[in-house]
Order: structure tokens, then C-alpha cells, then sequence
């Protein structure tokens, strides 16, 4: 049998799914085994196929792949939407009680559990996913005990009496499936580890990276999938004497993190490409009145209102170049969960250090992936903060011209102005999105207009010159061929690598979480064959970012399903790509 | 050094810009002596305008301040007192600012009553786009995109600020300085939004309301002896459309301002030099 396990369950949004996946998932992270969830949704509250898919192994798991092994099925369709996943060591855990007829394959092993009747003899219909999950662990050979400490922690606030309802409809399942079938030959028998992991998705780790960073203000509107940064930031940054308020919509979201900003908090946004197009009209605000803003586009399928709920990584045009006239600003785009927590610190530094709008870019398919980490990839005695040049009532003196005036726009040589958050004595000034002198009064001035537009972008120079704008590399660094990703395909590439090695296929490959500034990659590229970039869109954004930088075409491979990249199939369309001539543009 | 603050002090050294006579400078005026006289200095206020006319407003006076984009000065101020509970927060605003591209913005503002001070420049027209129909111009008022005038009734903003949940609906006139600082400094002093509607006439564009029609028909409430804490009183005045009126026309006595009522009382720009001590619970969390 292969290392890894692959289970899901699926029905219709509002049968539980998301929960009942997450319990499973936790159990599993507290035998200290790697998880990596997926979710497929659809933008609606009840009724649509939900999934929400785990894959476990012993080792570190950081993708999702082809196969199924076990498969909750509450629906026919659930069955039908995964059969092409299914193979003859598949088994289906579904209720023969229910009034359809299930149709599954015969290589499939089906296990007939009546999920909904041994609920109720635990207490009630609801726990018909947890006597699934009972039978899930029979099958899998995985301890129920597990799970227990998993239901504890979903239920304990509802009474010991719920904990010990949900308990003994695991033992039913669990139960049902011993006594009435012998499964061994499936032959599944999960390992447990002592580590002790924790699990979270994209955008805990980065609303838990803005708590971290000294974040104080979240103002937000919500849409999916950037909500649940909000959801989780709300409540919890009261506790470190922050606000979360929710706006009326997104120019007010950004309006409001805005003048939060201009009175010194640590402030940010997060919204997703329909509602960064809204605050496109106040990004070019922020940056010219130099107000430190992190803003968090949780990219999802587009244009328009797209697909709500499915994968893309579309926005990096928008990002780029987003909002008229030339605005200085900086594109950060985590590669991996702990990079969501450690890039929002850095986007929070960034910010304040050049007093600019730092772009934090996300996709789906992050924000909704829960995996398994050790705690200590979120050591928050590691994290650092930098406020950048705030002056002190002390310090405001060397900054005043000849008549007293704060110079908040003060051309430096290094682009960055002094700052004095309100309340600094005699530091008072006004910022304005007009094109302004020193002093920040509006101006039409040609040299003052000349002086100020090249102040803020020395800010960037100085930034590339200051900063590391790394990539990360994994694979064969000797490899003739090179494969260049951005955001979350960074885990199925790095599987990818392992399935190429099979077929004696080496790539380097680099995974680039700078958008703007970025790494130069021209060396890389002019030493490589073949050059293939990756990424969730259909025209090749970043593609043609690298080719503007280098001068050298390059090969893409592009998806724009809806759905993120799984390895097996990136290492098909990496093999494919490499046998074939870069095409004529 | 607030004791000796004088209203000069909120006066920046630039000139404006407005067209002489603009009922604008009154307006400015009252609201840096309402500041000083309610014992603010420059250095613990902030405002924000948006733009326009009265969007200059922030480069004539003198304080922590942002000229923002047209409509979102109210977003800007409240999430500026929001995170500084230690500032004065005032935010000004036009007709045209506040109640056509920025009403949405307005109606949330004042349910959400943040403890700041609102006020509109209402000239009753376009004045820096040179001319057009306001969201509060008259419906037989004729101008350059409205020659048979708008045909829609007028933008009632003080019936949009009383059906939103206002606790402070004041009106004022930027001639009449002694009572528009007085409102100005009441609307200040209220505990919650503070909104203020001046009568700041535009003596280029606009020669229906004019200086002299509101001195002939402005009834002062305070004289009238109009209680602003009855409500049944403050919307038959607010929705009496044959008469102007100035002095506060609403004022909920009971008002606990956003601040207030969600325990804000931190100063948000002070923050440690790395993660908070107990920063591994939340990760702990995730177990």
C-alpha cells in the first residue's frame, strides 16, 4: 500500500461536511500523523456538492493527488464526482438505509453502515458523520481514541454529555464495520508518531501573523475567501487591544484601515480581486500620502464575480499594476502556509519601514487548506518588528523647516520620510493624495512634482537594494530544466518532483514569493533549457512578468479550472512541457 | 498647552483658495474656534476632509490632518478615532461629498456613532467642477447639466441622518459665526457623531441661496425654544420642507458612542518590539 492516505467525505453543503472533515482532520494530526485538506464547494448555502478531502502520511504531505482510498459518500453524487479517483483498493463508507440506491463499482469495497439509525442510538440523527468517522478509523486501523480527543476539543463546549453522545457513535460505527465485515485486505493500517502537530489554514496563519506583527486594526468586507481572516482576527486581536470592524463595503474597508494607519496602528485589509477592485480607487491614496497599509487580496476565480469558491491566481496583473497613474507599492505572495504567518510579518514591516501599500497575495486554495505543522514553524520569539523612521517629540526638530513646518514628504536619499504619528508635538502636517511638497500641501510645482514622484520611488530602490527579494529553491540545482512557480502550487511542485525522479525526470525548480520587487531570475533562466512557469491562470501573468524581466520566452503551464494543481498531474504537465518547443508568441 | 490655545493656531500659513466671499471661510473658522474653545491643540487633532471645495479645507487649517479620495472622509475619521481614542476627530465634507458619492458612507457613519465631529459644507451646488446640480439643489434649479433643473426633490440630509439613528443633528449658517462655532462646539463636545449641516453659501455658482436668503428666512431653534432631546419635535422640524432652521435640532442625551460601547480605549500605535508575551497560545490553538 502507498505511505499516504487519502480519504474524503462529501454530500451537500449544510450535511456537515466541513466540520466533520475537520474533526477527522484534527484526529489525525493528534496521532501525530502530516495532514493536507482540501475543500470543494459550491457558492451556496445549502444543497451543491460539498467535499472536503484529507491526505495523511507519516511524512510531510503538501498536496493533493489523483487517488481516493476511503470515501464518507452521503450522496450518489459523491460517489459519481470521485469515481475516476477510486481504485480496487477503495472503500466506500455509505448508509444503505437511505433511500438511494448507491451505485458503486465492483472493484470498490462497499461498506454498507447505517449511519443515520446507530446515531440515533448514540442520541440523535445529527452524529451520522461521527459513526461514519467510526467506521472510517475500523477501516484504516487508526485508533477511535484519537478521535475522541478530536470530538472533545469540537464539542467540549457543549457539555460532556454531547462529548459522550459523539464518543459512542464512533464506538457504533466502528463497531458495525468490525463485527460486520473483514476488511483486512485492504490492508490499511495507519501508523501513528509522537510529534505533537498543529493544523491550520492560510488564513489563520496570516490573520495569526498580523496578531503577531503588532497588528492593532482590521477593517473588512466580507467575501469569500478572504472572510475567515476577519473571522478569526475577530475576537481574538480584542485580547491584544485591536478592533475588527466590519465596513459597509470595501471602499470604506479601506478608507477605514487607511485613517487608522494615519494615526499609527499597525492596519490592514483583506478582500478578494471583486473587492480589490473597489479599494484600487483609495490604493493610490495610500501610497502617495506614504501611509503604511497591508492589504490582503485573497485571489479566487475571475473576472467579475467569477467563481466565488474556486481556485485562481488571476490578480497579479491587478496587483501589479492596479490603480491609475504610477504607484510605488510592494507584492508579497506566500508560497505555503507558514509563510502566510512569517510573509504577513514581513508585509507589516515592509509597510511601515517605506511608509507604502504592501500587497499580501493569497490564493484559495491556501486560505482553505488546513496542514499539519510543528508548532515550533510559528516561533513567535523569532518575529520582528520594525516601526521604520517615527520620530519622537525629541526628534521632530530636526525635521521642521525655517518656519516650524513638520516636512512629513521630506526628500530623503533614501526615498523614506521621517514620520510623526498624531499626537507628536509639533509634528502636525497634512497628507493628501494631490501631488504635494515637503510640508504635504498640494502643489503643481514641476521640480517639487519631479522631486516628489522620484522620492517615492527611491523608496522602492532602496527597498531592492535593502531587502532580500529571495526565491526558494527545491529540486535538482544542477538540473538543465527549470520550472518557476508563484503562490500555493508550491506544495504539489515540490511532490511533483518526487513522481519526475520515478521517470528520471530532473527539474530545478523556484518558487517566487516577491512579486514586486522580485529576484532577478535572468541568470537562472539564460542557464536552463527549458524554462516552464506554473500557475493558476489562463494567460500566464507571471510568464509574462519573466519574460519582461529577462528577455527570454519561456513555456507555461497554465490551469484555470477552478481547481488547484495536484501533483500527479503538474508532474504529467511538467514531463509533457519539457518534450515539446517553446511556442511563437 | 492646550490651556493657551488660540484659534490662530489652527490656521495654516496657506491662503486659500476660495472664491472671496465663499461662505466656506466662515465655516473654517468656527470650526478652528469650536476646536480651540473646547480646549484642542494641532497636535491632538485630526481631520479629514474629502474633496472638492470643502476638501481643501485641511491645507488652510493646521493639525494632524488627510485630504482623502471624493465620498470616504467619513471611513477615514472613524477609523482614525478608532485606533486613536486620545484624538480629537473632525471631518469635513460638501454636499456633494457627503451626500451623493459618500452617502452610503454617511448613513453608516452616523448608525455607527463614532464619538466625531461631521460637517458639511452644503453650498447647494457643484462649485470647483464649476456649476452642476448637488444632490441638495433645488428640483427647478437650473445649472449647466441640469438646464430645467434636476425635477427630483432635494437630498434631505438631516431626515437622512434622524431615520439612520443620529444622536446629534445640528444646522448652522457660515455667516452667522457666533452660533455656527456654538453648534460646532456642541457637536464636538456630544458624546457619539456629532454631524453639523452648514448653510456656506457659493456666491459664484449659485444665486437662489444666497447670503441674504438665508438671513431673510433662517429660524433659530434655540430661540423658538425647541427642545432637541424630543424627538417627535426634531422630526417635525426636519422634515418641515417651507422653512430653514439653524441650532440643534436632535441630540439623544443618552448616546454611548461606538468607542464606548465596543470598550476602545487604547492608543493602537503603541506596540510591543516583537510578538505579544503570550503569542504561542495562539498557535497552541491550533493543536
Amino acid at each position: 500500500m502507498p505511505a499516504d492516505l487519502n480519504w474524503a467525505i462529501g454530500g451537500e453543503a449544510g450535511d456537515g461536511i466541513d466540520s466533520t472533515g475537520k474533526i477527522f482532520a484534527q484526529a489525525l494530526a493528534r496521532a501525530g500523523r502530516h495532514v493536507f485538506t482540501s475543500k470543494d464547494f459550491a457558492s451556496r448555502i445549502r444543497g451543491g456538492y460539498t467535499a472536503y478531502k484529507i491526505r495523511t502520511s507519516v511524512d510531510d504531505v503538501q498536496s493533493v493527488v489523483d487517488r481516493l482510498d476511503i470515501l464518507v459518500a452521503l450522496t450518489q453524487r459523491t460517489i459519481d464526482e470521485n469515481l475516476d479517483e477510486m481504485h480496487d483498493g477503495s472503500a466506500v463508507i455509505y448508509d444503505g438505509e437511505r433511500s438511494w440506491e448507491a451505485e458503486i463499482p465492483d472493484e470498490v469495497t462497499a461498506v454498507d453502515v447505517p449511519l443515520k439509525t446507530l446515531a440515533e442510538e448514540a442520541g440523535g440523527a445529527i452524529m451520522r458523520n461521527v459513526v461514519a468517522l467510526g467506521a472510517a478509523c475500523e477501516i484504516t486501523g487508526f485508533d477511535v481514541a484519537y478521535l475522541d480527543e478530536a470530538l472533545e476539543k469540537r464539542f467540549g463546549g457543549k457539555g460532556s454529555k454531547i462529548v459522550e453522545n459523539n464518543k459512542e457513535a464512533a464506538r457504533l460505527g466502528r463497531d458495525h464495520v468490525r463485527e460486520e465485515y473483514d476488511l483486512d485486505h485492504l490492508g490499511y493500517d495507519l501508523e501513528t508518531t509522537d510529534e505533537d502537530y498543529v493544523l491550520l489554514n492560510g488564513n489563520e496563519a496570516i490573520g495569526m501573523g498580523a496578531i503577531a506583527a503588532g497588528c492593532r486594526f482590521y477593517a473588512g468586507y466580507p467575501i469569500t475567501p478572504a472572510t475567515s481572516i476577519m473571522e478569526y482576527l475577530t475576537g481574538r486581536i480584542d485580547d491584544y487591544g485591536g478592533h475588527v470592524v466590519q465596513a459597509e463595503d470595501e471602499l470604506s474597508a479601506i478608507n477605514m484601515a487607511l485613517g487608522a494607519a494615519r494615526g499609527g496602528a499597525r492596519s490592514m485589509t483583506a478582500t478578494s480581486g471583486a473587492g480589490i477592485d473597489l479599494m484600487t480607487e483609495t490604493f493610490g491614496l495610500v501610497a502617495t500620502s506614504e501611509t503604511p497599509l497591508v492589504i490582503a487580496d485573497v485571489q479566487r476565480s475571475g473576472p467579475s464575480t467569477g467563481m466565488p469558491t474556486k481556485q485562481e491566481q488571476g490578480d497579479l496583473n491587478m496587483v501589479l499594476y492596479g490603480g491609475h497613474g504610477e504607484v510605488p507599492r510592494f507584492v508579497v505572495a506566500p508560497t505555503t502556509v507558514t509563510e502566510c504567518f512569517w510573509k504577513t510579518v514581513e508585509a507589516f514591516n515592509l509597510a511601515e519601514t517605506y511608509q507604502t501599500p504592501v500587497f499580501l497575495v493569497s490564493d484559495l486554495a491556501m486560505s482553505v487548506t488546513e496542514q499539519t505543522f510543528p508548532p515550533e514553524a510559528f516561533d513567535m520569539d523569532a518575529v520582528e518588528i520594525d516601526r521604520g523612521k517615527i520620530v519622537s517629540d525629541e526628534e521632530v526638530e530636526e525635521w521642521l523647516d525655517d518656519e516650524g513646518r513638520f516636512r512629513a514628504h521630506a526628500a530623503t536619499d533614501d526615498g523614506v520620510s521621517p514620520r510623526a504619528l498624531p499626537g507628536t508635538l509639533d509634528g502636525a502636517h497634512m497628507s493628501t493624495g494631490l501631488e504635494h511638497d515637503e510640508l504635504g500641501r498640494r502643489t503643481e510645482d514641476t521640480d517639487v512634482r519631479v522631486q516628489q514622484v522620484d522620492k517615492r520611488n527611491r523608496k522602492v530602490e532602496t527597498a531592492k537594494a535593502e531587502e532580500d527579494w529571495d526565491y526558494r529553491e527545491f529540486g535538482d540545482p544542477d538540473a538543465d530544466d527549470l520550472v518557476i512557480s508563484w503562490g500555493s502550487n508550491e506544495g504539489a511542485l515540490i511532490e511533483a518532483l518526487d513522481l519526475l525522479e520515478e521517470r528520471d525526470v530532473s527539474v530545478r525548480v523556484l518558487s517566487v514569493p516577491y512579486l514586486f520587487p522580485r529576484p532577478d531570475l535572468t541568470e537562472d533562466i539564460e542557464a536552463a533549457d527549458d524554462v516552464v512557469v506554473v500557475e493558476c491562470n489562463a494567460t500566464g501573468q507571471f510568464a509574462d512578468v519573466i519574460e519582461h524581466d529577462t528577455l527570454t520566452r519561456v513555456k507555461r503551464i497554465n490551469k484555470y479550472t477552478g481547481i488547484r494543481f495536484k501533483a500527479d498531474e503538474l508532474a504529467d504537465d511538467i514531463e509533457a512541457e519539457l518534450s515539446t518547443e517553446v511556442p511563437a508568441q | 498647552m492646550s490651556s493657551d490655545v488660540r484659534f490662530t493656531d489652527f490656521k495654516s500659513d496657506k491662503q486659500p483658495t476660495w472664491c472671496p466671499g465663499c461662505g466656506d471661510f466662515g465655516t473654517m473658522n468656527g470650526m478652528m474656534k469650536a476646536l480651540a474653545n473646547t480646549g484642542n491643540d494641532p497636535d491632538n487633532t485630526f481631520v479629514v476632509a474629502g474633496i472638492g471645495c470643502s476638501g481643501k479645507i485641511g491645507t488652510y487649517m493646521h493639525s494632524y490632518a488627510l485630504h482623502g479620495v471624493h465620498g470616504r472622509a467619513l471611513p477615514v475619521g472613524t477609523g482614525v478615532k478608532m485606533a486613536r481614542p486620545d484624538l480629537e476627530v473632525m471631518v469635513a465634507g460638501g454636499d456633494g461629498d457627503g451626500y451623493s458619492i459618500g452617502s452610503g458612507h454617511f448613513i453608516h457613519a452616523v448608525r455607527r456613532n463614532v464619538d466625531m465631529s461631521y460637517v458639511v459644507m452644503d453650498n447647494r451646488i457643484y462649485g470647483l467642477t464649476k456649476g452642476q446640480a448637488s444632490p441638495t439643489s433645488r428640483s427647478d434649479f437650473e445649472t449647466s447639466t441640469t438646464p430645467e433643473g434636476p425635477q427630483q426633490p432635494p437630498v434631505n440630509p438631516l431626515a437622512l441622518a434622524l431615520a439612520s439613528g443620529a444622536t446629534f443633528i445640528a444646522q448652522s449658517f457660515a455667516s452667522d459665526a457666533m452660533r455656527h462655532t456654538e453648534i460646532v462646539e456642541a457637536a464636538i463636545e456630544h458624546d457619539g457623531f456629532g454631524f453639523v449641516n452648514v448653510f456656506s453659501p457659493c456666491v459664484t455658482f449659485n444665486d437662489v441661496d444666497t447670503y441674504d436668503y438665508f438671513r431673510d428666512t433662517l429660524v433659530d431653534l434655540q430661540e423658538e425654544g425647541h427642545d432637541p432631546t424630543d424627538y417627535e419635535a426634531a422630526e417635525e422640524v426636519i422634515l418641515d420642507a417651507d422653512k430653514e432652521y439653524q441650532g440643534i435640532l436632535y441630540q439623544d442625551d443618552e448616546s454611548v458612542s461606538y468607542g464606548e460601547q465596543q470598550g476602545l480605549g487604547d492608543n493602537m500605535s503603541e506596540i510591543p518590539d516583537g510578538a505579544p508575551e503570550d503569542a504561542m497560545d495562539l498557535v497552541r490553538e491550533f493543536y
